[in-house]
């Protein structure tokens, strides 16, 4: 008797905590990379705590950003995560609205430069990386952005497509080591047009750079640090460049639709993500670089990532609202003088 | 089987309906707007398509690729085809076996082997460099000739295999009569082979000249942006720009080369079996 009544009322129990977590849901955008890290890290461990339903969508940020506009009115998303380019456009469209930060206990944790990256908190940083240039150390020798154009290189380096993430800093930076840093980048896209014979190839993965260096076709590329991992463990002299214009870089931010159907949770989700416990754990992982000043990783760690307040101080962010402003001009400009 | 046309008919409507619904109507929708202005119809959208001098190099390489493939695949194809369908049976079926191999590899592993290949370092620059045919590497990666290798090998096999099976329907005798009679080889050829095999010859094209048109990984891993074809650019429309008008217009462009292509090759083997 006893034990019928024990089971009968486990199974009660667990049919009302099964019942109140369909009830509680959460749907969130995020790209499509790591995802098992992430579940081990951030989304498990946030079901447990928040004893809700966790919908993860994924995809690239024009498919996202697509979905989220034409959803603009009845949101099934609550919260994203994006560049700070397209959480701007979003923004923009009227998709997102500004974020609470006395709702974000570990908000004071974050580096300045990841606190209101895009204005009027539409985004809080938890990401980012630098962007630099991985050359041959053996081979040659890299002091400034414009040392990609030396005869050395010749016929063996790569560069982002301006289409990629990478390629208007990179651009932007190469402008700063001509001595002109206008947000058009006409003076760069010239360079690398006047240069384009001897670029191996405009690149739009950033795995595709890896083999190349490990194939000895290239000798020198800008890359974002979050790819380093692979030429670290390289057989060869790989060097991490700083450059005396500096290094650039970019940044991710989380945004809140408007309209979210489930705003406490996306808040308490947000803290979750970017409390120390959990940006330690995806520094760690490799996943992505901690925005949470507090996070301490080991140096062997630190090498892998975009870590350190010196780093992130001296990281030149193209402002998002310059990126998006320019965005198409630069394709065109970049299509009639590269593209061909 | 039917006791009336009108039956048969009904049986075929709820498939034919679910066909048109998912499959005819969205291509329609997607086809069609590359014609939609704000409120009217028109040609605008591809006017300017082609005025732009990219989309124009585009385009022109991608037919250029195409047409250059096609050909290379018809000239090798005939001599593997020949070569094949001459050996003993046992013998045959051991060599078609290897020409249909490569069919079952992903397309991608096959592209990504030619990267290793046709490196710096790959097999090919070191003979040329061996044999002191160049003192430097030669640079093949992101080139139009990779494109075209690349391209080549991925659709020779359909090539091959459609002129096979139009060989092996040739009557055996046709060729030692030709030669009995005092033809060369290149009469042989052009005037009992060719016209006894273009329906091989007509499959055989359309399959490789639509293919490497609608090919996407091979351009893109070994062209890269530096040799866009209509198939890597109707991407970076799609996935930088979200612009699925262009998209949709390049698809169009698409299809109107294939089918052109199939009737203009169709309409070269009547054209050449009237004479």
């Amino acid at each position: 008797m006893l034990k019928t009544l024990l089971a009968s009322s486990v199974a009660l129990a667990a049919l009302a905590a099964a019942a109140n977590a369909a009830d509680k849901k959460l749907v969130i955008s995020v790209y499509g990379f790591a995802q098992d890290e992430f579940k081990e890290i951030v989304y498990d461990p946030f079901k447990t705590i928040c004893d809700c339903d966790l919908v993860v969508e994924t995809g690239n940020s024009v498919e996202r950003l697509a979905k989220l506009e034409a959803r603009k009115d009845d949101p099934e998303i609550d919260m994203a995560v994006m560049s700070t380019h397209d959480a701007l456009a979003a923004a923009r469209k009227g998709i997102t609205q500004p974020i609470d930060i006395s709702r974000l206990t570990n908000y004071d944790k974050l580096y300045d430069i990841a606190k209101d990256p895009l204005g009027g908190h539409l985004g809080v940083g938890y990401t980012f990386y630098a962007t630099s240039i991985a050359y041959r150390a053996d081979k040659v020798k890299i002091e400034s952005w414009a040392d990609l154009f030396q005869d050395e290189l010749k016929g063996r380096v790569a560069f982002p497509n301006v289409t990629t993430n990478q390629g208007p800093p990179a651009l932007y930076m190469l402008g700063m080591a001509m001595g002109n840093d206008a947000a058009d980048l006409k003076a760069p896209i010239d360079e690398v047009a006047s240069n384009k014979d001897d670029i191996v190839t405009f690149y739009e993965r950033s795995s595709q750079v890896a083999q190349l260096m490990q194939q000895e076709e290239i000798l020198a590329a800008p890359i974002g640090r979050f790819s380093w991992g692979p030429y670290s463990k390289m057989d060869m002299d790989m060097a991490w460049a700083t450059p005396k214009e500096g290094e650039t870089g970019g940044m991710n931010v989380m945004i809140l639709t408007k309209g979210a159907k489930n705003e406490d949770l996306a808040y308490q989700f947000m803290d979750f993500w970017l409390s120390t416990e959990i940006q330690t754990k995806l520094a760690e992982a490799l996943v992505d670089s901690p925005a949470n000043s507090e996070v301490v990783v080991s140096d062997e760690i630190a090498e892998n990532l975009t870590y350190g307040a010196e780093t992130v101080k001296n990281l030149k962010l193209l402002p998002p609202d310059v990126i998006l402003d320019n965005r198409e001009a630069w394709l065109s400009e970049w299509n009639a003088k590269v593209g061909q | 089987m039917f006791h009336n046309r009108t039956e048969a008919l009904a049986l075929a409507m709820p498939a034919a309906i679910f066909a048109a619904i998912v499959f005819l109507v969205p291509v329609g929708i997607l086809l069609s707007e590359g014609f939609r202005a704000a409120d009217s119809w028109t040609l605008s959208a591809y006017t300017g398509f082609f005025d732009n001098e990219l989309n124009r190099v585009v385009f022109w390489r991608t037919l250029k690729l195409g047409a250059l493939v096609t050909a290379a695949s018809a000239v090798i194809g005939y001599a593997t085809a020949y070569a094949i369908v001459t050996l003993p049976p046992t013998a045959r079926g051991r060599m078609i076996g290897l020409v249909v191999m490569p069919l079952m590899i992903s397309p991608v592993a096959r592209t990504y082997a030619w990267i290793v290949i046709l490196g710096r370092t790959g097999i090919v620059n070191k003979a040329i460099v061996g044999l002191g045919l160049s003192d430097e590497p030669l640079r093949f990666l992101f080139t139009e000739t990779a494109v075209f290798i690349g391209l080549l090998q991925l659709f020779l096999p359909l090539m091959i295999l459609s002129l096979i099976s139009a060989l092996e329907n040739m009557p055996k005798d046709a060729v030692p009569a030709a030669r009995v009679l005092g033809a060369n080889w290149l009469q042989v050829f052009l005037k009992v082979i060719l016209p006894l095999t273009k329906e091989g010859l007509v499959i055989g094209g359309t399959l490789v000249f639509t293919g490497s048109l609608t090919a996407y990984i091979t351009p893109a891993i070994l062209g890269g942006s530096k040799v866009l074809m209509l198939e890597t650019l109707l991407y970076q429309r799609v996935t930088v720009a979200n612009d699925f008008a262009a998209a949709s217009i390049i698809a169009m462009i698409l299809m109107v080369m294939s089918f052109s292509a199939n009737m203009l090759l169709k309409r070269l083997a009547t054209a050449r079996s009237k004479r």
